[in-house]
């Protein structure tokens, strides 16, 4: 069905699909809001509807906990998914994700460091940073860690895929001991909270921070469009992607950054998030095209919509608490890797996608 | 032309490539031949510029190699490799496209377009071009590989320059009527401003569809020759192992060579 449509218009259906699941997903939760009282507190915050104090508590909630929430979920989406895209261009492999080659399990671990020595003479230097030290440090142990497989898996100037699964593998079992160790040192409440953040969450969501994943994804987002026919040409391989003018070494570089950037900052905020990376380049892939000048927007756009309507998943399902985001994904995602894992082996030597 | 001086290739102490010092001819079907680690890949690496030789430089015509940008070069030449794989369901019209990449910014003009489909129709690909390539067979695919490279280099008016088409190997997963294919539509190219280098390994097929040899042995150049018939038989004797005798077809008369230890 969606490979009748044309790009432009595969876009627009997922934009449309996203202002209603951004709709559903506001209106949805413990305080629900119909579409009229969004526009309406919206209208107010804005001046243009004059405030009245029976709205006071609903706009209070909506404007100061639910918005916020609700954009920094869509935005999460959209870099897991834009995330996804680049990794699996980068590796020319269908199931490679963030969490696979150590970037979310490094963000993680540099986050971590913030939450429980942050207050110790010994990281006094993240004073000075301040609100921005937990971003920062997500993106050195993101970048390190990344790097780090990289280096691992590079010689003679060449990526080896297959040492690089597995070195991030190392990476990221590394990365997570070292997470587990300050949960373990860590006073009650830093652990609790480690343990909830290294599921995935949007309950601490606030303006500052959803303005910061806002900005990073936006500017990543533009930087990464670039890279479309690139990402088309590595398919082929290093070789004769050098032979269409790509330099392979260079491109794998800024693919690296412009990820690294991305993940990091927002893994510091929401936490690591599993298979949405993984899964929204496959399902677009499956349902419309592998061409990555394709993909790079389509995911973003999917990504968000998919986030919206897991994120309204872990509000509703054990009210009034909430379920960590990670673990839906996980229950959500890996079955559905799985499915589509063996769907594509029946039908065999054609590749994963048939 | 694509001139070749003083090119040496070391990989730590071990010499790959030792003071190769040739041209291989404009307009003309160049073969490499050479047993298996005579440093054919090596030089047919360094002359498309994916490896940079150790000494010497490599001249297409009268501009150094080493001064083309990534891009220049891209549009300038193309290569053809043995047998490319694509982990993805990307449409056969799609993995033409990618020849056209070098050549246009955003998106593809129209123009581009046209050649993908004047490319396609040239290896005779065009009902099949919204097929995912992954469903091809081996033969197939090297088709669409050819259209991809034609359309890198297509040259669209009579007054575009020099183009160069390098194959490596390009027909070695092939049944003979894909390879016989294959070798035809390159030769097609040769009428349109073009320089073709190959390395082939079938000797017979190489002294069918080749105009300039290059004998390779332990990393040099050890004879070089203009016309099929002016490779003499001692000479492959002694650089494959193999003891050769020239039969005739008895159609048309063209020399055969026969092989046996």
């Amino acid at each position: 069905m969606l490979k009748r449509l044309s790009f432009a218009q595969t876009y627009l259906l997922l934009g449309v699909l996203l202002v209603i699941s951004l709709v559903a997903s506001a209106g949805i939760g413990a305080f629900s809001f119909t579409p009229a009282e969004m526009l309406r507190y919206l209208g107010q915050r804005l001046g243009w509807v004059p405030m009245t104090s029976a709205d006071a508590l609903g706009r209070s909630v909506f404007l100061t906990l639910r918005l916020p929430r609700v954009l920094l979920a869509g935005i999460s989406g959209a870099v897991l998914g834009v995330s996804g895209t680049l990794m699996q261009g980068l590796f020319r492999n269908p199931i490679v994700e963030p969490g696979l080659v150590g970037t979310s399990a490094g963000a993680a671990l540099g986050a971590a460091l913030v939450f429980v020595l942050g207050g110790n003479t010994a990281l006094a230097f993240t004073r000075p940073l301040g609100s921005l030290a937990v971003p920062v440090l997500a993106f050195l142990g993101a970048f390190g860690a990344t790097m780090l497989v990289y280096r691992l898996s590079t010689s003679f100037g060449k990526v080896n895929v297959f040492t690089l699964l597995l070195a991030g593998i190392a990476v990221n079992a590394v990365a997570s001991a070292g997470t587990g160790f300050l949960s373990y040192i860590a006073h009650d409440p830093q652990a609790r909270n480690i343990t909830f953040w290294n599921l995935g969450t949007f309950t601490t969501a606030d303006w500052k921070g959803t303005e910061m994943v806002g900005l990073f994804f936006v500017l990543c987002f533009l930087w990464s469009l670039r890279y479309g026919k690139s990402l088309n040409a590595l398919m082929l391989g290093e070789n004769e992607a050098a032979f269409l003018g790509v330099n392979p070494q260079r491109l794998i570089l800024q693919l690296l950054i412009v990820n690294t950037i991305m993940v990091a900052v927002d893994t510091s905020m929401v936490g690591v998030i599993a298979f949405v990376g993984l899964v929204i380049p496959h399902m677009l892939r499956m349902l419309k095209s592998s061409d990555y000048t394709f993909l790079l927007p389509a995911s973003a756009l999917f990504g968000a919509v998919l986030m919206e309507v897991i994120d309204i998943v872990a509000r509703v399902i054990i009210p009034p608490a909430e379920l960590p985001i990670g673990i839906i994904t996980a229950v959500i995602g890996a079955p559905v890797f799985l499915w589509i894992l063996l769907r594509e082996r029946q039908r065999a030597g054609v590749g994963f996608y048939g | 032309m694509v001139e070749i001086r003083g090119v040496r290739y070391d990989v730590g102490d071990t010499r790959i490539l030792g003071e190769v010092s040739t041209a291989f001819r404009p307009h003309r079907f160049n073969v490499i031949l050479g047993p298996n680690g005579a440093g054919k890949s090596t030089l047919l690496r360094i002359a498309t510029g994916l490896l940079h030789p150790t000494a010497g430089t490599v001249r297409y015509g009268d501009r150094p190699l080493a001064g083309l940008s990534a891009l220049a070069l891209a549009r300038t030449r193309a290569v053809l490799s043995q047998h490319v794989e694509l982990a993805f369901p990307l449409a056969v019209e799609d993995v033409v496209l990618m020849g056209r990449y070098p050549h246009y910014g955003r998106t593809a003009t129209t123009l581009d377009r046209e050649i993908v489909h004047r490319a396609l129709q040239l290896v005779g690909m065009v009902p099949k071009r919204t097929q995912p390539y992954p469903t091809l067979s081996g033969g197939e695919q090297q088709k669409v590989q050819m259209a991809r490279v034609l359309a890198q280099i297509w040259n669209y008016d009579d007054a575009s320059e020099h183009k160069y088409l390098f194959l490596d190997e390009p027909t070695s997963s092939l049944d003979v009527h894909y390879q016989l294919h294959l070798l035809d539509t390159a030769r097609e190219l040769l009428r349109y401003n073009c320089t073709i280098v190959a390395i082939l390994h079938d000797l017979n097929v190489a002294f069918q569809y080749g105009d300039s040899f290059f004998l390779l042995e332990g990393g040099r150049v050890v004879h070089e020759a203009d016309c099929a018939d002016e490779v003499p038989g001692d000479v492959i004797e002694r650089v494959f192992q193999v003891s050769a005798r020239r039969v005739s077809d008895p159609v048309n008369g063209s020399g055969l060579w026969r092989f046996s230890l």
